[in-house]
């Protein structure tokens, strides 16, 4: 399967890449490759511009800065998966970072470009042959969405592992833009909108991932269902944060909206209570209720609901674990 | 446009002209004529494409060859040294770790890759590390058995 043809650039800093992204505004960017090149194989993205970020230096790190931790938007997922300050203070993160795809694609794929992934659905991640037996899609540039038989409108779905976890870290995501460098919380970084899920601007490019202090003092759990254990996108996944100082909780789920979203119900009824079994499963309940899923994989709406209640309790179990060790 | 690249691949340096939607699987196959490196689901999904790039393995599929300059590439070709089998080749060979041999050289560079990480993983880590790579006639219990074999104490990778 021949990729489409494109203009490639290869900007040696960051002012470089913000400028070639200004002036191009159809160009998308290349990290790892491997979310961004299966789509364009697909024919569901042809960019006319690459603006391939690896030559930029300095983007490929872990750090320790009063107390944050920060990471490198190119920085490697199985990278993430093995340095000990990551495995050692922010568990669910390397836990999420190690259920991603095959070893391949944690070797090759990065922590930015697993942030600003593509939203998936079952009728828009399909070859051009597959896609060609009914007009196109609203997100592939066609006017129907099939998820839901509505026009003008994208129900694809979020299926990120990394950002339940950031969100439930309370993690900043550092973009570059035109003439200016803004950190802002990860949760602004996602639209909610199928067809276009991130909040950036043409000239934006995400460029470190700031994880507080504070989160780093608590436990993070990330847990995952998918149809191949080995190789596959979350059908759903549940990250956990939980803090004994204050009884302070927070929960995310992923693969199961537009966006990856925080469970603010189930963290209103935890918070301030000591975390024990008979307030996981009250929890539980209301995390079957915390999103609204349709059918963008295989399974129904209805399996991955139940899935969110106890994908969400085995976290929390892991997370008191955790605790009491 | 096509821009012309170097690529360093199994130890000798290649000057290409290549266009930048070319991947790294075509000009292997292709360009070079490296055929040891497989085209599989050419997604990303099967492993067979799997070279290894400055000792990690890498999905040549999904690599753009314009992207793989300054890299040291080796290839299945590139494994064996003055003709003798590599360890791992010779491990798949007697544990019987193939049958038609198309996944092949992408589990044993996958293998070489994870090696290269840690000489001794637990048969757990080689499992999920080598999830990536589908093998579709043998089953994967004597491809197992293979690594092992090689990442025994007092084997040499």
């Amino acid at each position: 399967m021949r990729l489409p043809k494109f203009e490639y650039f290869e900007p040696n800093d960051i002012n470089e890449a913000v400028s070639i992204l200004r002036n191009e505004p159809a160009a998308r960017i290349l990290a790892g490759g491997t979310d961004l090149l299966v789509n364009m194989k697909h024919r569901v993205e042809c960019p006319p511009v690459i603006v391939n970020i690896k030559r930029i230096a300095d983007l490929d790190y872990i750090r320790q800065d009063k107390g944050d931790i920060r990471i490198g938007a190119l920085t490697p997922l199985n990278r993430i998966c093995m340095t000990s300050v990551i495995k050692n203070s922010l568990p669910g993160l390397a836990q999420a970072a190690s259920s991603v795809g095959s070893y391949h694609h944690q070797v090759m794929g990065t922590i930015g470009g697993n942030i600003c992934q593509q939203n998936r659905c079952k009728y828009f991640n399909q070859s051009l042959r597959w896609r060609s037996s009914r007009p196109t899609c609203f997100k592939a540039g066609g006017e129907m969405c099939y998820v839901v038989n509505k026009k003008e409108i994208c129900y694809s779905t979020y299926c990120g592992d990394l950002a339940p976890a950031l969100l439930v870290a309370n993690a900043k995501v550092k973009l570059a833009g035109a003439g200016q460098v803004a950190e802002v919380p990860i949760h602004q970084l996602f639209t909610g909108n199928g067809k276009a899920p991130l909040n950036l601007d043409d000239a934006d490019m995400l460029t470190e991932i700031v994880i507080p202090g504070n989160s780093a003092q608590g436990v993070l759990s990330y847990i995952k269902f998918a149809n191949r254990e080995s190789i596959d996108f979350p059908i759903v996944g549940a990250a956990f944060w939980a803090s004994t100082e204050k009884n302070e909780y927070r929960v995310a789920f992923t693969a199961v909206d537009r966006k990856p979203l925080r469970g603010h119900h189930i963290e209103t009824l935890l918070q301030g209570k000591k975390l024990k079994a008979e307030i996981i499963n009250e929890a539980g309940e209301l995390a079957t209720k915390a999103a609204k899923p349709v059918k963008t994989s295989i399974y129904s709406a209805s399996y991955k609901r139940k899935l969110m209640g106890l994908l969400f309790r085995c976290s929390a179990e892991n997370a008191l674990r955790g605790l009491n060790s | 446009m096509k821009r012309a690249i170097e690529l360093k691949i199994n130890g000798d340096t290649y000057e290409l002209l290549v266009a930048p939607n070319n991947t790294l699987l075509e000009v292997l196959r292709e360009k070079l004529g490296l055929i040891g490196t497989k085209r599989g689901c050419d997604l990303g999904a099967c492993g067979a494409c799997t070279v290894l790039i400055d000792g990690e393995a890498y999905l040549s599929c999904l690599m753009l060859a314009v992207d793989a300059t300054g890299k040291e590439i080796i290839t299945i070709e590139g494994l064996a040294a003055g003709g003798d089998l590599h360890p791992l080749q010779r491990a798949f060979v007697e544990k019987g770790g193939l049958q038609c041999g198309f996944c092949t050289p992408g589990m044993i560079l996958t293998a070489e890759a994870i090696l290269n990480e840690d000489a001794h993983p637990t048969e757990a880590v080689v499992k999920k590390k080598m999830a990536g790579n589908l093998c579709r006639c043998t089953g994967y219990k004597k491809i197992l058995e293979a690594v092992m074999s090689v990442s025994e104490p007092g084997e040499s990778s």
